[in-house]
């Protein structure tokens, strides 16, 4: 601010009064446009390493111990995540860009919960997903799109129907699939069958696709990540196989939904597969 | 599933673990250790099926989306990021012309 107190005296013992008001306008507008982010901070460890006791893995950085950013203590309750968690901050170089560590920002929103959320509230929030799922939605103007969309997307809703024996038809109209209140009554039981950390894993993934069905198809290994990012992004890879594919866009943001989603499936499986060994009392 | 499609999951799984890592040698790594340790504990053999390689495959396989679209993201938004437009001396290597004052 001092910096700029002196810059604006020096153009106002330059200019009229008019100009004055003018120039400081200008100031003001040229200082509301920056944006200040926040640096991001330097690696300040040279090794991570997981620590274990009492069945609580915790991960450290040099001698110091990891801490959500709340400042609860971070510990997580079985060994690969523990693992991957520290792998991920061994992969940051010199800077440590907390974007992009999409496991350690999981298990950070499980340990604090800031949005104070219980796993039924939470549920109940992802059953809004299924009436706006992505592959529930069919092309109304281009019959060659919606061709497409039959073809990949017909059998990914038949398996749904027939894994969790519900049936879901597919809408060609504005008005979006008639989802009735017993769907969601058994898909939202099927979500509750998981725990807490899983749950915010499908609720991560989910939001990256914005579709339900594919997280759901993910999840229980019916199509890999790779095909259900493919299938969630069907409209704009049919638009870009048209009109063109630019790398600093579409690539990127494909990267990133992967990367997304990804880290969702593996927080999924490691969260509630037999990795959770609980020894015999 | 037959070892013939879980072996090059493996491999890239590593290739790729080794240039997200820090590690110079890669056995040192607990993750490494954990993972090979894993795969020898799924493994099929004359003696034994395991039904569970086919989860842990496909957790490897998403492990391994995980890392590799963590960088390619990461390659592409340091050549993009913020870079505005390119100058003239890349236009012109970028559809290989010479500039004026270039040697022939």
């Amino acid at each position: 601010m001092v910096l700029c107190s002196s810059v604006f005296s020096t153009v106002c013992r330059s200019q009229n009064c008019i100009n004055r008001s003018i120039a400081f306008q200008t100031l003001a507008v040229q200082l509301r446009c920056h944006r200040f982010y926040a640096t991001a901070p330097k690696r300040f460890y040279r090794k991570t390493g997981v620590i274990h006791s009492n069945g609580n893995y915790e991960i450290t950085l040099d001698q110091r111990k990891l801490k959500t950013p709340q400042g609860n203590p971070f510990i997580v309750h079985n060994e690969p995540l523990a693992l991957a968690v520290a792998a991920e901050w061994d992969a940051q170089k010199e800077k440590i860009q907390r974007s992009t560590m999409h496991l350690t920002a999981l298990c950070s929103t499980v340990i604090d919960n800031p949005t104070k959320q219980s796993k039924f509230d939470l549920v109940q929030s992802l059953m809004n997903f299924l009436e706006t799922d992505t592959v529930l939605f069919h092309s109304e103007e281009e019959d060659e799109l919606y061709d497409l969309q039959k073809k990949e997307w017909s059998p990914i809703i038949d398996w749904f129907c027939q894994r969790y024996e519900v049936s879901i038809r597919p809408s060609r109209v504005i008005e979006g699939p008639v989802v009735s209140e017993e769907i969601k009554a058994t898909i939202s039981r099927h979500l509750l069958s998981y725990n807490i950390w899983a749950i915010h894993g499908f609720a991560f993934g989910i939001d990256a696709i914005k579709s339900l069905i594919l997280t759901l198809c993910c999840a229980d290994r019916y199509i890999n990540i790779k095909t259900a990012v493919l299938l969630s992004r069907l409209e704009e890879e049919y638009q870009t196989g048209r009109w063109g594919r630019v790398e600093w866009a579409h690539d990127i943001s494909q990267m990133e939904t992967q990367a997304r989603l990804a880290a969702a499936i593996l927080f999924i499986h490691l969260n509630s597969s037999s990795y959770v060994v609980q020894a015999k009392q | 599933m037959s070892s013939k499609s879980v072996i090059p999951v493996l491999r890239s799984l590593l290739s790729e673990y080794r240039q997200a890592s820090s590690y110079t040698k890669l056995q040192e790594s607990p993750l490494v250790s954990f993972i090979l340790q894993q795969y020898k504990k799924y493994k099929v053999t004359d003696q034994q099926l395991c039904k569970a390689q086919e989860e842990m495959n496909f957790i490897a396989e998403s492990y391994l989306c995980y890392l590799k679209s963590q960088r390619c993201y990461e390659e592409k938004w340091k050549m993009y990021h913020a870079k505005g437009e390119r100058s003239v001396r890349d236009t012109a290597d970028l559809v290989g012309f010479k500039l004026p004052h270039d040697p022939k």
